[in-house]
């Protein structure tokens, strides 16, 4: 995370986000806006005072509310970059201009409460979409593990921020209901995945490999802790997955093949009811803390950032890959490539691999200094064009401009407005073709005459 | 003068099983303005594309028609073929007798019938086909990410290491990602931050 | 009186598919291995917006039972 920040060659603008795309390959404008910070992180110097002074205190989304945070934050510790801003939802001087302890206390005097967003534009040549995944809310979903009502059933990444040494139980595992320390932990997979009725049809693909690490650490951090895992299979596709799936099992998880039917509290603890499929058995378990792992799905807002951009998605979400094998890392918009998640779901291994690759093939275009362009594109018979300019709204790439041409009439030199179109700019649809009532616009490679030709060709 | 060469894919089972290859080749050279016709296992491999090059001399051809796989598959691969020929690359037109024809069809003779009507039809085309020109379009030198979590990361990394410029764009107040909120990570229990 | 449905004829359809879309949803199809009937011929174009209103009349004028236009 450091070596991006401090790469000469990259511009990192944090709080901000992509408005409008405008251009095509090789050359496209992107309006960004960052959000208003309320810290000139100019001035300031990650001190982190105003966080220790700050009287407001909300549930922190990056401990996915298993801490707090101040209302001037960083989301971590070593965020990068490593320099507060205000929430100005939860800010009481925002709200209702009564505070203000963190611009008297800062001792650089970085607070800026009149701070606005900030609305640019930058040139680029290439795009790549790199907006990860979010986690499927079960609590919508699965009514039979409790709709989220039951404390102890959280999530993998819940799980994530407990063992973390810098999260909010400083590595110990904890139940969120009341801080024990819990015995016997139940993990539940395919929770979404692999479900058509209630949730995706897919394999979210890394589930099976993190719970045998969670499991593995319930083993190792819990002194006479006891791990069940209920799958539906084990899937361990991946260079030494397998052997650390064993080392899980070796160091005494246990593994039950069965779809979980219903979770219930007893007591403080939870009961499972599930079936052993490879016993053929229902069987009930009690534990303390149940942990689901949850699908993947595309990341909130990645529909609307591809609508955006000017690409398409699948049928879950998914950023469109133009060839599952041959042309993963490309969408069917030249210069815009992915990477990571966004596409499909994937573990850190397969995610960096793809990311590389999705690197190497925007060196390759910033490499050249000019791109070839299709050829098939619209063009103007001026003599025909009569300057209506109907067919200048009508262009999606805002490629025709009207130009003065100068003509021979009844003996005068006389001046009119012809259409013209802009070679780099036109995409080839030819809606400007269809939209032309003089039939002065005709596209190369598709002329009226072509297709006119294919279609006797084939009514024959 | 209009010589159309018509070369009929098989590609391996692919079409072969469901399309009569031959038929159809041999039905294409008695269309309007062709004066060669084959039929052969793979048109992409390079013993194919020298197919092309080896019928564009000797029967002294200026269009070319394909008919194998979709052209959203390989129509730059017989576009560069062309050139390789001497001909102008966009005196070419391919027919989707696979993903449009064998794959969706199971009725050999209904799909043979079909393949051959698409080939009538891509004559009809390519007879009007004019030789056009490639323009070029200049490169902004800048690339820009959208997303730092793990995949942006890595990602803007190694598109700076080449030399180029980069722009990153997050929308929450740090990068990292979903990583950054991971403990350990498999299968190797490094740290992920 | 029963009128017995005559296997011979099958309409004529004229498909006109946008490459982008259609023509690509077209090729996913075979991708899948989906069966449809061969009776319809696809011609490609690079866009809906491409389409005039003059190639569907000419369809029909030159024999077709029916056009699909997509995009």
């Amino acid at each position: 995370m450091v070596a991006v920040a401090q790469h000469p060659n990259i511009t990192l603008y944090s709080y901000s986000e992509v408005e409008r795309v405008t251009g095509y390959i090789g050359n496209f404008t992107v309006t960004i806006r960052e959000k208003a910070k309320y810290v000139d992180h100019d001035d300031c110097t990650g001190c982190g005072l105003c966080e220790t002074k700050c009287p407001e205190k909300v549930k922190s989304e990056f401990d996915l509310g298993l801490g707090i945070r101040p209302a001037i934050y960083k989301p971590f510790a070593q965020a990068v970059p490593n320099k507060p801003v205000i929430d100005a939802a939860n800010c009481r001087k925002l709200i209702n201009g009564k505070c203000g302890v963190c611009e008297k206390i800062c001792p650089v005097k970085a607070i800026r409460y009149d701070d606005q967003d900030r609305v640019f534009q930058e040139e680029v040549g290439a795009i790549v979409m790199a907006t990860g995944y979010d986690l499927f809310p079960w609590e919508e979903a699965y009514g039979e593990y409790g709709y989220g009502r039951y404390p102890d059933v959280i999530s993998g990444l819940h799980f994530e921020r407990m063992v973390n040494a810098s999260g909010p139980t400083g590595g110990k595992i904890k139940r969120p209901s009341d801080g024990k320390i819990p015995q016997d932990v139940a993990f539940i997979k395919c929770v979404g995945s692999r479900d058509d009725t209630k949730g995706k049809s897919y394999c979210s693909r890394t589930c099976c490999m993190y719970t045998a690490k969670h499991a593995s650490q319930v083993m190792e951090k819990i002194p006479d802790g006891q791990a069940y895992v209920f799958y539906m299979d084990v899937r361990t596709a991946g260079k030494g997955y397998e052997e650390f799936y064993l080392r899980s099992v070796d160091q005494g998880a246990q593994y039950i093949r069965g779809r979980v039917s219903k979770i219930y509290p007893r007591g403080d603890r939870l009961v499972i009811k599930s079936e052993d499929t490879l016993l053929g058995k229902p069987i009930e378990v009690e534990v303390d803390l149940v942990v689901l792992a949850t699908a993947m799905v595309p990341s909130a807002g990645s529909a609307e950032i591809a609508k955006i951009v000017g690409f398409s998605v699948d049928k879950d979400g998914f950023y469109q890959e133009a060839h599952p094998k041959l042309q993963p890392m490309e969408t069917f918009t030249a210069g815009v490539f992915l990477a990571g998640a966004c596409q499909g779901p994937r573990d850190i291994p397969d995610t960096v691999a793809q990311a590389s690759g999705a690197a190497v093939k925007v060196a390759a275009l910033l490499n050249k200094s000019e791109l070839a362009t299709e050829p098939m594109v619209a063009n103007v018979d001026q003599s025909k064009c009569t300057g209506c300019e109907f067919c200048v709204p009508v262009c999606p790439y805002q490629a025709i401009s009207m130009i003065p041409k100068k003509e021979r009439a009844h003996g005068q030199v006389v001046e009119r407005q012809v259409a013209h179109i802009n070679k780099g700019l036109c995409q080839g649809c030819g809606a400007c073709v269809a939209a032309c009532r003089p039939c002065a616009l005709d596209l190369d490679g598709y002329t009226g005459d072509q297709i006119v030709a294919e279609v006797d060709a084939l009514c024959l | 003068m209009k010589r159309i060469g018509v070369f009929v894919c098989g590609c391996g089972t692919n079409i072969a099983s469901t399309v009569d290859v031959d038929r159809v080749a041999e039905v294409a050279s008695v269309m309007p303005s062709v004066v060669f016709s084959t039929s052969y296992k793979y048109m992409c491999s390079d013993p194919g594309q020298e197919q092309i090059k080896k019928a564009a001399e000797e029967h002294n051809l200026n269009r070319v028609i394909v008919a194998s796989c979709s052209p959203r598959m390989h129509e730059n691969t017989f576009r560069k073929a062309m050139s390789g020929a001497g001909l102008n690359p966009y005196m070419f037109e391919m027919v989707n007798i696979r993903e449009q024809v064998s794959w969706v069809h199971s009725n050999k003779d209904e799909a043979t019938q079909k393949a051959i009507d698409l080939i009538r039809m891509a004559v009809a085309k390519v007879e009007r086909n004019k030789p056009l020109q490639v323009t070029t379009i200049p490169v902004t030198k800048k690339a820009l990410v959208i997303g730092g979590g793990i995949a942006g990361m890595q990602a803007a990394i190694d598109i700076a290491e080449t030399g180029h410029q980069v722009i990153l764009v997050e929308r929450s107040t740090t990068i990292g990602g979903k990583m950054a909120q991971l403990d350990k990570t498999f299968p190797t229990m490094d740290c992920s931050a | 009186m029963s009128v017995e449905a005559t296997k011979a004829w099958t309409p004529k359809i004229v498909a006109f598919a946008c490459n982008w879309c259609s023509y690509a949803g077209a090729d996913l199809a075979g991708s899948n291995r989906l069966q449809y009937p061969p009776n319809v011929r696809i011609i490609r174009v690079p866009c809906s917006g491409r389409i005039d209103p003059l190639f569907v009349l000419r369809a029909f004028k030159s024999g077709a039972d029916g056009v699909l236009v997509s995009g």
